[in-house]
């Protein structure tokens, strides 16, 4: 196992190289100058010249690229253009924040979607299965955007029990710990909602289906024969086995997760990488994107690594076959 | 069993959530503005957002108390650091006077080093700061900045500034806020924009800078130790960075925020029928739309470096310009997109300036038969049946392009669209993200495009007509005359004597129609009713925002 993730975290690492070397080229071979919006109506007409000259973009592009290298290698990520900030400060200031949002929308995704997944399978056929998977089919549907404004428009315009916006309300740094965390959490209840809710309509089907599965094996028979209860029969046997396909799944939706977050981040005012890394591109802010690509790119090829480590501890016959 | 414990939890927690404020907090004596962005730096040398100057405006000590007397219509300045100033040697050096109570945050006074410190980075070329314009007219050694000749400190308390010569922006270029020279002597110039003092500025104005959580939120503290003028009365103001409109606006109507700009006009009538807890502010206009015509072949002017100058195939000819702008109905726009809101534009002379305006001339009125004999007149018909008019082999056919993203240009680009093709133009609609599309104008890479523009609060034309190569001349328009009058303009004793110029590079401008002039907008602020003494106007939202109170006038900071 331990070779396994050497080996991996290997690959790994020539992977996250190329994929900052492809965009490092991607973003300087696109149309639209950084300097253009940071230069108003009223400013020196000289400023954008000099501004090309002080951040380095009057050089060639190989020279650029050596620079880069040269610099990445001593792990420095350099200074965002657009926040005036050293890249790994602005990436300490957000990644957290983007980490709480996902890391609760994944527990609500997983939690809803297996719970979901496996009342469908149960009551396989029923009027309540039917309408309960037309329901998270249309909230699969929805586009995020959409759903946000929606719930905003509801719950905090017009109702007034939930915030619209932020991460904590404007006075919050008056709270005691216990108020503010509560605050925070009741901030999080509709982008982590928005962002886990639809997601979870795919984990559903695919546990549902991956339930279903699993319950035709002669194993099952056997422990029904054996006079074993049904949930027993769920919890004990066919969940574990149905959860493998699960586990790759989860995996390989963390990207979309991550993706899903710049749209509800810039809806509710959410200060995470989703958001900073749309202005990034928008503003050509050459050194953030490629920090925001680092970050992203580590996350989901190490969420693929601890996938397939999770899926190797779930199913014996994966240890097996590598001993094999 | 568990039904009922869930059910019990739920309640509890709905129970439980309160966004509402608790009385006697830290709300009723604070306010919450909301941002569309954040500011890239706390330093006025080097930032470049206009939010990062309306924040530094609060913290830093102002050279004047500025206003825009709209009666007078033109900027009004007071003693703030600066207690009295005198102009001497024909008015090329300018000598001010600064208060001796002045102190920064730490304790130390402000002084005239201060201001020679900052003056000497924003013309200093390592810096790049966006303002070395404030300094081009005082004294240059070789083309470049001189320090030693430019400002001449007598004392702690006096400086003398010397210009190469007398012109109206004199004081305007004066007013940039000092920067404690103790703190930033041995910032390496280069880098001065990311020096991490930026991010931890001394106040001496009315509000010092309590926390700054990036992308977050900016707050604000009254700063007991201010002079310019008083403390801020608001004991705090929270500026929560908000990007998405919707959202913003959700959160004014909530109460969540009491201030927030801009309002959209739609936006704008919902509101004034439906919260009666909001009040709107209108500014008036600085910001216009146009639709720029290349007047020059830009391929050709870039081809040649620049040498060769020919009228463009389509847009080169006054006539085609003039018969465009009849043709385009800019009221329906107006109408369609701002109302009450906005005003039709005759050139980009604000509103504002009255005393700058030429009022006899009056806007383009919407005339489909005078663009047709336009037409006629300047050559174009449609000689061979197909609907679109032709000379000379050319076809009348070119493409519109806007920033993607923007649905008011977007509409004006579709009804420019239809109304061109009464006349037999065909037009082609393109839209480019914001940033290519601006890059895209500025490299004068177009044809048509649909643009906006911010005139500043001292009348400059030069950067916008003149000379060809300038990055805002995005027509590619020059008029002999029109330099000369900006020549003139640029170099009154006073202001006001600039009207004849400006009157008459109204009429050039009004007779050419470099571009079509479509309207002004004016801004829309919501305000919470419960903050007092606001006094939102052309300089900026948060001008006065030392003065603002909440609710019963008596409720303010004490120290």
């Amino acid at each position: 196992m331990l070779r396994f993730i050497l080996r991996r975290l290997g690959v790994a690492a020539l992977l996250i190289f190329g994929l900052l070397t492809l965009t490092f080229f991607i973003i300087r071979l696109a149309p639209g100058d950084p300097v253009t919006l940071y230069v108003q109506d009223d400013f020196d007409p000289n400023f954008a010249e000099h501004l090309k000259t002080s951040l380095g973009l009057n050089q060639p592009l190989h020279v650029q690229y050596v620079t880069w290298i040269k610099s990445m290698a001593f792990g420095e990520l350099g200074t965002s253009f657009s926040k005036r900030a050293p890249v790994l400060d602005v990436l300490l200031d957000t990644f957290p924040n983007t980490l709480l949002l996902t890391v609760c929308a994944y527990i609500v995704n997983l939690t809803l979607g297996l719970l979901i997944g496996i009342l469908s399978a149960m009551y396989k056929g029923s009027r309540m299965e039917r309408w309960s998977g037309n329901v998270w089919l249309f909230l699969y549907g929805l586009p995020e955007f959409w759903l946000g404004i929606m719930l905003i428009l509801l719950f905090a315009q017009t109702l007034g029990i939930l915030p619209a916006s932020g991460m904590h309300s404007p006075f919050a740094f008056s709270y005691s710990p216990l108020e503010y965390a509560w605050d925070v959490v009741q901030h999080l209840v509709l982008p982590v909602f928005v962002l886990g809710i639809s997601s979870a309509a795919a984990v559903a089907r695919y546990m549902r289906a991956s339930i279903l599965d699993v319950m035709d094996r002669e194993y099952i028979r056997t422990a029904r024969a054996k006079g074993l209860g049904e949930w027993r029969i769920m919890w004990k046997h066919a969940f574990r086995n149905a959860l493998l396909p699960i586990i790759t799944l989860v995996g390989l939706s963390f990207p979309f997760l991550l993706g899903g977050a710049v749209v509800v981040e810039s809806v509710f005012g959410w200060p995470g990488m989703g958001k900073l890394t749309v202005d990034a591109i928008f503003t050509r802010d050459y050194p953030l994107i490629i920090g925001c690509t680092l970050v992203a790119g580590t996350m989901v090829i190490f969420g693929n690594i601890i996938a397939d480590v999770l899926c190797a501890i779930a199913d014996p016959r994966i240890k097996i076959q590598e001993k094999q | 069993m568990a039904h009922r414990l869930l059910a019990a939890v739920l309640i509890l927690g709905l129970l439980s959530f309160n966004c509402g404020k608790k009385s006697g907090d830290i709300s009723d004596v604070s306010a919450v503005v909301a941002l569309t962005g954040d500011v890239d730096n706390f330093n006025p040398v080097v930032a470049t957002s206009s939010i990062s100057s309306e924040v530094n405006s609060m913290i830093y000590p102002m050279m004047f108390d500025v206003s825009f007397d709209l009666r007078l219509s033109q900027l009004v300045y007071k003693p703030g650091l600066v207690k009295s100033w005198t102009f001497l040697n024909d008015g090329k050096d300018v000598r001010l006077a600064i208060r001796n109570d002045v102190r920064w945050q730490d304790g130390t006074p402000v002084t005239t080093r201060d201001i020679r410190f900052t003056y000497e980075l924003v013309g200093d070329p390592l810096v790049a700061s966006p303002r070395s314009n404030y300094v081009e007219n005082m004294i240059l050694t070789d083309g470049k900045f001189d320090p030693n000749k430019s400002m001449t400190v007598e004392s702690d308390t006096v400086i003398i500034f010397h210009f190469s010569h007398k012109y109206p922006q004199q004081l305007y270029h004066l007013n940039l806020s000092p920067i404690p020279e103790h703190v930033f002597r041995n910032a390496d110039r280069m880098s001065l924009a990311t020096y991490p003092a930026n991010n931890r500025p001394l106040s001496a104005g009315p509000f010092k800078l309590e926390r700054w959580t990036r992308n977050t939120e900016i707050v604000l503290s009254s700063n007991p130790m201010c002079v310019l003028p008083f403390p801020a009365k608001l004991q705090q103001v929270v500026m929560r960075i908000i990007p998405e409109p919707t959202t913003r606006l959700a959160e004014l109507k909530s109460g969540t925020v009491d201030v927030m700009w801009p309002v959209y006009p739609e936006d704008a009538k919902v509101i004034q029928q439906s919260n009666t807890d909001i009040r709107l502010e209108i500014l008036p206009p600085r910001s216009y739309e146009y639709i720029g015509w290349a007047n020059i072949d830009f391929d050709e002017w870039r081809k040649s470096g620049g040498k060769v100058v020919r009228p463009h195939r389509l847009f080169g000819d006054k006539r085609v310009r003039q018969a465009l702008t009849y043709a385009i109905n800019r009221a329906q726009i107006l109408e369609a997109k701002l109302g009450i809101y906005g005003e039709l534009a005759i050139s980009d002379f604000s509103p504002v300036f009255r005393w700058a305006l030429n009022t006899d001339l009056l806007p383009y009125s919407y005339d489909v038969e005078r663009a047709r004999q336009l037409l006629r007149a300047a050559g174009w018909f449609d000689t061979d049946g197909d609907g679109i008019l032709d000379k000379d082999g050319v076809r009348f056919e070119f493409t519109l392009n806007y920033n993607a993203g923007n649905l008011r240009r977007e509409y004006v680009a579709t009804v420019v669209q239809e109304n061109l093709k009464q006349l037999g133009i065909k037009v082609n609609i393109s839209s480019s993200e914001a940033n290519v599309h601006k890059q895209n104008i500025d490299q004068k890479k177009y044809d048509a495009f649909v643009a906006g523009f911010s005139v500043g609060l001292a009348i400059d034309p030069s950067s916008r007509w003149g000379d060809i190569h300038n990055t805002f001349n995005s027509t590619g328009f020059t008029h002999p005359r029109i330099n000369e009058l900006i020549k003139l303009g640029m170099n009154v004793s006073d202001e006001k004597d600039a009207a004849k110029y400006w009157k008459e590079m109204q009429e050039i401008l009004h007779e050419e129609q470099p571009c079509t002039f479509m309207y002004w907008i004016k801004d829309i602020i919501g305000v919470n009713r419960r903050i007092k003494s606001t006094n939102v106007n052309i300089l900026g939202v948060l001008d006065n925002m030392w003065e603002w109170k909440i609710g019963d006038p008596n409720t303010y900071a004490t120290f």
